[in-house]
C-alpha cells in the first residue's frame, strides 16, 4: 500500500513534458529512493488520462484503452511514494476526479497531494493557440482570442482553455476533497531568469532535492515566432484534408514546427495583444487573490502570475510580414526536400542491402553445415536488413529473439 | 458559505431526488428546497465512485429529465445517467443557475432546459456506448455458414463491390441464402447509384464501421480532395478488380433489379436506406465507443448489436446541404459520362447517378437515443 | 527512286520541343505505315543520344551516354524511308560535333529542322530554366550577362550556353554547313493565343507528313512558372547548395515534383517579362536573325515577323521578376511545402517494405 500520491495534473505549458521527461528516464534511480514513476513508454500517464476523461486524440484512443486502472493498480501496489503526472488531467468533471482519486488510495491510508504548475496568462494565452496549431487547427489569433474571450465558453476551444487554464476553478475541482496544505501550486518563474530555477521548484515540490538525477534534455517545448505560426496556419489550411494524423505528426509537427521554424529564433515573437493586458491584469489578480485566500502552499511567488508588461513592437501574426512568412516558408522546403532525400537514399540503400541478404540466405539454403549457417546469421545481424530478416524468420518459426 | 448557498444547494439536491423518483419539473420551475432528501444523499448514488457529495451536471440531469418525460426509467439507469461523464471533447459538467451565486470561478452557470441536444447527446452516447460494451458477451455469434450452406446445383461465382452500403446488404442477404462471395473466376458486380446516395451510404458505412467525420465535415473533406471516396470511383473500382487475378467478368451494376440473375438467384430485398438520424446516433457511440473496445470490436458492436436495435427507424438518408449541391452534382455528371464510354458492361441507365434521393424528414438524435436507452432497460 | 532523308531537328530548347517528339513517339507505328521513322531505341527520348554527341558533364550523366550517339546512327542507318532525328540540345553543338553528326548521317539526304521564337520570351524561358538546374542566377544578371555578351561565343558559362542554342544565325551557320539552304528549314513558333495545333501542323510542313497520320495528341506540358515561384526556386536553390542536396533528388523532388507538378500548375501566375527597357535591344536581335534567315535562303515556315518581340500596350505597369509580392511567394511556397510534405507521407516506411520481403525470403531459411 502506498503511503503518498504525488499528483500532478497541468497545467500545460509550463514545463510538463520536461518533467515527464526527466522522471521517466530516470525511473531507476527514483525507485531506489522509493519514488515510482509507473510507466513503459514515455508517454504512459498521457494515455490514462485520456482513458480517465474519455478523450479520443488522433487515433492514440486505442491503445489508452486500460491504461488509467493499470496506472492506479502500479500506485496502489507501490509502498513509497508515487507520483503520476500529465497537464490535461487539469480539465476533468468532478465525477471523474472523485474515480481518480479513489482508484490511487484517496480515503484509504493514502496521502494524496496534488500538484499544479501554473504561469502568467501573458505566456499561456498565445502559447495555447500555438499549441491549437501544432494540433491541426486552422483557427487565426483573433478567432482564437474572441473564443477565449467570450464568457459564455461555449465552443470546443473556448471550454479547453479554461478547462486547462483557469486555476481556482482547476483547484476547485482537484481540490474539493483536500485539505489545503496537501494543495501546491509551483509558478513558472518570469521571462529571463536562470532556467534552471523552474526545476528547482518541481524538485522541492515532488521532494526529489538531494537525488541524483539525470537532467539532459530539451528543457521546454520550443516556442515559435509569429511568422511561423502564420505559416504553420496556412499549412494547415491546405493540407488538413489529404494529411493524415499519422502522417502530420512525424512531418508537420517535429520535422516542420519542431525541428525547423522553432530554430528561426530571430522572427518577432508571438504575444498577448496590447489592449488584451488590462482584462488580463484584472483576471490575474482576481485569481491571486483568491489563491491567497484559499491558504495552498505555493512553491516560487504567486506574483509570477502577474506576467510581463505589453510588448511594445507587436507582431499581429494574422497580418504578418510576408517576407519573413516567405522566409520561413524556405526554411521550410528545404527541410522536407533533405528529408524526403534521405528517404529516397535509405530506400535505395536498403534494396541493395536486401539484394545481399538474399544472396547470402541463397547460400544459407545450399549450406548443409551448422557452422557455416551460424556464420551467415551473424553476417545477417551485422545489416539493418539482415536483422528484419532474422526477426521475421525467427517468428515465422516460432523462436524468442534471444535464441538465435 | 452564505446562507443563499446553503439554500441554493438544497433546492438543487431536491431537484436531483425529484428526477431520481421520475419527477419531470423543469429546474426553472423547481422551487422547493424541501423534498424527500434536501441534502447529498446518505445512501451515495450507485456508480458514481466517492458518492454524491457534489452535484451532477446540468447535462447529466437534463438527460434525465428528458428520459423522464419520455418513459419509467429505473433507479438504477437514473444513477447510471447521474454518475456518468461525457467522452470526448465538449463542455464541461456544467452547474445549474441559481445555485451557487457566490460562485467566481468556472463555466459560467446554465438553466438546463436551454442546453442544446448535442451536450445531452454526449452523455447518452457514453451511456449506450458502455451499455453495448456491457453486452458484448451476448452478442450473437455471425451466422454459422455452415448451416445454411445448400447444395445448388447452378452457382454463379461473385463478388459485390462498389458502394458499400449496397454491397453489404445484398452481400449478406446472399450469406444467409447460402451464397457466399469469393472463388476463382468470380464475376464482379460494382453497385452503384445516385452519387448523392453513395456519398450518403459511404459514411454511413464508416459511421456503422472504423468511424466516420460528422456528414458536413465528410462532405467537406469528400470536396477538398477533389475525387469521390475510394469504393464509389466507379471507374477506378473496376479497373482495380480487373488488374487483380482470378476475376472474371467485371462490370458495373446500377439496376438493382438486373442483381439476382447476375448472382442466381431469383429475387432480392430491397436494400433499406439508413435514416440520416440513425446514423448519426451510431456514428456518436462509435466514436464514445472508440475509447473503451479496440476498433475490430467497435465496428462488431455496432453492426451486430446496434444497428438492429436501429431498424426500427425511419426517415431518409442525410441531404446534401446547397453549398455543396454544385460539385456533387458535376461529380455525378463526370461519373456518367465515363460509365457513357465505358469499355466494360454498364447495367442501368447511367442517368441513376443524377438523381438525388427523396426529401424526408430527419428525426431527431437525441429522441432517438433516450428511446434506446430505455429500450435497454426493457430487454 | 530517290535517295532516303533524314530530318534533324536540333531545337531550339523551350520551342514545344517535348510535345512534338512526344506525338512522334505516340504515333510511331502510323508514321511507319506511312514512310517515316522516330527511332527511339530503348530510350524514351534522344536526350543520351545526343548528349553523347555534345560531349558535356551534364550533371553527372555524361558516362551514361557513352556509345549512344553511334547506336543511333546505326539504328537510323538499318531503318527503312524517311527518318525524324529530334534532341532540342544538339542546337549547343560545336561546329566539329555537328561536322561529324552530319558526316555520320551521310549515307541519307540529311535535313535541318530548327524552330525558332522570339528572343524576348526565350530569354524568361532559359532563366526558368537555369533554375531548375539549381542556379540562383536573377533575371537582372541574367539579362544583363545576355545582352552584354557576343552571340557568336559569349564569355559566361551560362550566357555561351544561351547563345549557342538561341542564337539563331550561329546553330545554322553551325549545322548548315555544307547544306543547300532548301534542307534547312526555319519553324517560327506561333504567338500565343493562336490555334494550339498551328506549330504542330508546321513542323508537320517542314519534314514534309501529312498531319492525318499522327492523329494521336501528345502531352501538353507547360511547366513554366512565374515570377514569384521563381524567386521562391532561386531562395530555395541557395538554401540546398549549402546543405549539399544530390542531384538526383533534386531532379526529383525540385524539379519534378514541386516546379513541373505543383508551382507550374499554380492559377494567375505572374509572368516573367523583360523590362521596358529591353525591347529596343530585344528588336535588334530579331531584325538580325530575320536578315540572316532572309539573307541565306533558306526554308522557311511560318512567318518571321513571329520572330519579334511583342512590346506590352502602352501603360502596362512592368512587374520585375526580382521583386515578387511577397504575399505571391508565401503562397507558392506553402503550395510548395503541402506537395513535399504529402510525398514524404506518401513513401511508405523501408521498414514496412522490408518486413514483407523478408518475410518472403525468411521461407529461404527454413527447410
Amino acid at each position: 500500500m502506498s503511503r503518498k500520491v504525488l499528483l500532478h495534473v497541468g497545467t500545460p505549458k509550463t514545463g510538463t513534458s520536461y518533467l515527464q521527461d526527466v522522471l521517466f528516464r530516470n525511473r531507476e534511480v527514483l525507485a531506489e529512493a522509493g519514488i515510482a514513476y509507473p510507466a513503459t513508454r514515455h508517454d504512459g500517464h498521457f494515455l490514462a488520462a485520456l482513458d480517465l476523461m474519455q478523450l479520443p486524440w488522433g487515433g492514440l484512443q486505442a491503445e489508452a484503452i486500460g491504461a488509467w486502472d493499470a496506472l492506479a493498480e502500479q500506485v496502489r501496489a507501490h509502498d513509497g511514494t508515487a507520483i503520476v503526472s500529465h497537464e490535461i488531467l487539469a480539465t476533468a468533471s468532478r465525477a471523474q476526479i472523485g474515480q481518480a482519486l479513489e482508484s490511487l488510495g484517496h480515503g484509504d491510508a493514502t496521502e494524496v497531494h496534488l500538484v499544479l504548475s501554473v504561469r502568467d496568462l501573458v505566456r499561456q494565452i498565445p502559447a495555447e493557440w500555438q499549441e491549437n496549431l501544432k494540433h491541426r487547427a486552422r483557427l487565426s489569433y483573433g478567432a482564437f482570442l474572441d473564443q477565449i474571450t467570450d464568457p459564455e465558453r461555449a465552443t470546443r476551444i473556448g471550454a479547453w482553455f479554461w478547462g486547462v487554464q483557469e486555476i481556482p476553478d482547476i483547484l476547485d475541482r482537484w481540490g474539493q476533497d483536500l485539505p489545503p496544505s496537501q494543495v501546491h501550486l509551483v509558478t513558472v518563474p518570469p521571462p529571463g531568469g536562470a532556467p534552471e530555477l523552474l526545476w528547482k521548484r518541481f524538485s522541492q515540490a515532488f521532494g526529489l532535492d538531494g537525488i541524483d538525477l539525470d537532467l539532459e534534455g530539451e528543457r521546454h517545448n520550443p516556442s515559435l515566432g509569429a511568422p511561423e505560426t502564420a505559416l504553420l496556419r496556412r499549412i494547415n489550411r491546405k493540407a488538413n484534408a489529404e494529411l493524415a494524423p499519422a502522417d502530420y505528426r512525424p512531418l508537420v509537427r517535429e520535422l516542420l514546427a519542431h525541428q525547423t521554424l522553432s530554430r528561426r529564433t530571430r522572427s518577432p515573437r508571438l504575444a498577448l495583444p496590447p489592449e488584451l493586458h488590462p482584462w488580463v491584469q484584472e483576471l490575474s489578480a482576481s485569481w491571486i487573490s483568491e489563491i491567497e485566500a484559499r491558504g495552498y502552499d505555493v512553491v516560487g511567488d504567486l506574483g509570477d502570475l502577474v506576467g510581463a508588461p505589453p510588448v511594445t513592437d507587436y507582431t499581429d501574426p494574422d497580418r504578418p510580414r510576408e517576407r519573413h512568412v516567405a522566409a520561413a516558408a524556405v526554411d521550410a522546403i528545404t527541410a522536407l526536400l533533405l528529408d524526403n532525400a534521405r528517404m529516397r537514399h535509405e530506400q535505395e540503400r536498403l534494396h541493395a542491402e536486401l539484394a545481399d541478404v538474399r544472396g547470402a540466405l541463397e547460400r544459407a539454403h545450399a549450406t548443409p553445415s551448422y557452422r557455416l549457417r551460424h556464420g551467415i546469421v551473424v553476417r545477417l545481424e551485422r545489416s539493418r536488413a539482415g536483422r528484419t530478416v532474422l526477426s521475421v524468420y525467427r517468428r515465422a518459426r516460432g523462436r524468442s529473439s534471444r535464441s538465435a | 458559505m452564505s446562507t443563499s448557498v446553503e439554500l441554493g444547494r438544497a433546492r438543487a439536491w431536491a431537484w436531483v431526488a425529484h428526477l431520481r423518483a421520475g419527477g419531470t419539473t423543469p429546474w426553472a420551475a423547481w422551487q422547493s428546497a424541501d423534498g424527500p432528501e434536501a441534502s447529498p444523499p446518505r445512501e451515495p448514488i450507485a456508480g458514481s465512485a466517492r458518492g454524491g457529495r457534489f452535484l451532477p451536471g446540468a447535462q447529466q440531469l437534463e438527460l434525465l429529465r428528458r428520459l423522464n418525460l419520455a418513459g419509467r426509467p429505473s433507479t438504477a439507469l437514473a444513477d447510471r445517467v447521474l454518475a456518468a461523464s461525457a467522452p470526448g471533447r465538449g463542455r464541461p459538467d456544467l452547474e445549474l443557475v441559481g445555485v451557487d451565486v457566490d460562485r467566481r470561478f468556472g463555466p459560467p452557470a446554465v438553466d438546463p432546459a436551454e442546453l442544446p441536444d448535442d451536450e445531452l447527446l454526449r452523455v447518452a452516447t457514453g451511456l449506450l456506448a458502455a451499455g453495448l460494451v456491457e453486452r458484448r458477451e451476448s452478442a450473437v455469434p455471425s451466422p454459422d455458414r455452415q448451416r445454411f450452406r445448400v447444395t445448388r446445383r447452378f452457382r454463379p461465382r461473385y463478388e459485390l463491390a462498389g458502394d458499400p452500403w449496397l454491397a453489404a446488404a445484398y452481400t449478406s442477404q446472399l450469406v444467409a441464402d447460402g451464397r457466399p462471395p469469393g472463388g476463382g473466376g468470380r464475376s464482379v458486380h460494382v453497385l452503384g447509384t445516385g452519387v448523392a446516395a453513395m456519398l450518403a451510404h459511404t459514411w454511413a458505412a464508416g459511421a456503422f464501421g472504423e468511424g466516420a467525420p460528422s456528414w458536413p465535415d465528410f462532405l467537406a473533406k469528400v470536396r477538398a480532395r477533389r475525387r469521390l471516396p475510394r469504393r464509389v470511383a466507379l471507374p477506378e473500382v473496376v479497373d482495380r478488380f480487373r488488374a487483380r487475378p482470378h476475376t472474371g467478368r467485371v462490370g458495373v451494376v446500377l439496376d438493382p433489379a438486373a442483381l439476382p440473375r447476375l448472382v442466381g438467384v431469383r429475387r432480392l430485398d430491397a436494400v433499406v436506406d439508413p435514416p440520416a438520424h440513425a446514423t448519426e446516433l451510431a456514428r456518436q457511440v462509435g466514436s464514445a465507443l472508440s475509447l473503451l473496445v479496440l476498433p475490430a470490436e467497435q465496428t462488431q458492436l455496432l453492426d451486430t448489436v446496434l444497428r438492429p436495435r436501429l431498424a426500427a427507424a425511419t426517415g431518409g438518408l442525410p441531404t446534401v446541404p446547397p453549398e455543396h449541391r454544385d460539385w456533387v452534382d458535376d461529380a455525378a455528371f463526370a461519373l456518367r459520362q465515363r460509365l457513357l464510354r465505358a469499355g466494360y458492361p454498364v447495367l442501368g441507365d447511367p442517368d441513376v447517378l443524377l438523381t438525388t434521393p427523396p426529401d424526408r424528414p430527419v428525426g431527431s438524435v437525441l429522441d432517438l437515443a433516450i428511446e434506446l436507452l430505455l429500450e435497454e432497460e426493457a430487454t | 527512286m530517290t535517295q532516303r532523308r533524314v530530318y534533324v531537328h536540333v531545337g531550339a530548347p523551350k520551342t514545344g520541343t517535348t510535345y512534338l517528339q512526344d506525338r512522334l513517339a505516340l504515333n510511331a507505328a502510323s508514321l511507319k505505315r506511312h514512310g517515316y521513322r522516330y527511332p527511339t531505341g530503348t530510350n524514351p527520348d534522344m536526350f543520351l543520344a545526343a548528349l553523347d554527341l555534345l560531349d558535356r558533364p551534364w550533371g553527372g550523366m555524361r558516362p551514361q551516354a557513352e556509345g549512344e550517339w553511334e547506336a543511333l546512327v546505326r539504328r537510323t542507318r538499318r531503318a527503312r524511308g524517311t527518318v525524324v532525328l529530334s534532341h532540342e540540345i544538339l542546337a549547343g553543338a560545336k561546329p566539329g560535333e555537328a561536322r561529324r553528326a552530319l558526316d555520320d548521317l551521310s549515307f541519307a539526304e540529311v535535313h535541318v529542322v530548327y524552330s525558332a521564337r522570339d528572343v524576348a520570351r526565350q530569354v524568361a524561358a532559359e532563366w526558368q530554366e537555369q533554375l531548375k538546374h539549381q542556379r540562383k542566377v536573377s533575371f537582372r544578371t541574367f539579362l544583363k550577362q545576355i545582352r552584354e555578351s557576343d552571340q557568336r561565343g559569349g564569355s559566361k558559362r551560362a550566357t555561351r550556353w544561351f547563345w549557342r542554342v538561341q542564337g539563331l544565325p550561329g546553330v545554322l551557320e553551325r549545322w548548315g554547313n555544307g547544306l543547300a539552304p532548301s534542307r534547312v528549314h526555319v519553324v517560327t513558333v506561333p504567338r500565343p493565343g493562336g490555334p494550339p495545333e498551328e506549330l504542330w501542323q508546321r513542323f508537320c510542313t517542314a519534314l514534309g507528313i501529312d498531319p492525318a497520320w499522327a492523329p494521336r495528341e501528345g502531352a501538353r506540358s507547360n511547366p513554366s512558372i512565374g515570377a514569384a515561384e521563381a524567386t521562391l526556386l532561386r531562395r530555395v536553390n541557395v538554401r540546398l547548395k549549402e546543405a549539399g542536396l544530390p542531384s538526383d533528388s533534386y531532379r526529383a523532388l525540385v524539379r519534378q515534383l514541386v516546379v513541373h507538378e505543383t508551382l507550374a500548375l499554380r492559377p494567375r501566375m505572374t509572368p516573367v517579362t523583360l523590362p521596358p527597357d529591353a525591347y529596343d535591344w530585344a528588336e535588334e536581335v530579331a531584325q538580325g536573325w530575320i536578315d540572316w534567315v532572309k539573307g541565306a535562303g533558306v526554308d522557311v515556315v511560318g512567318d518571321l515577323d513571329e520572330l519579334r518581340p511583342v512590346r506590352p500596350p502602352d501603360g502596362t505597369e512592368w512587374h520585375d521578376p526580382d521583386r515578387p509580392r511577397p504575399r505571391e511567394v508565401t503562397s507558392a511556397a506553402v503550395d510548395a511545402i503541402v506537395a513535399l510534405t504529402m510525398e514524404a507521407a506518401r513513401r511508405p516506411d523501408p521498414d514496412d517494405t522490408l518486413t514483407s520481403r523478408a518475410a518472403r525470403w525468411a521461407r529461404l531459411l527454413r527447410r
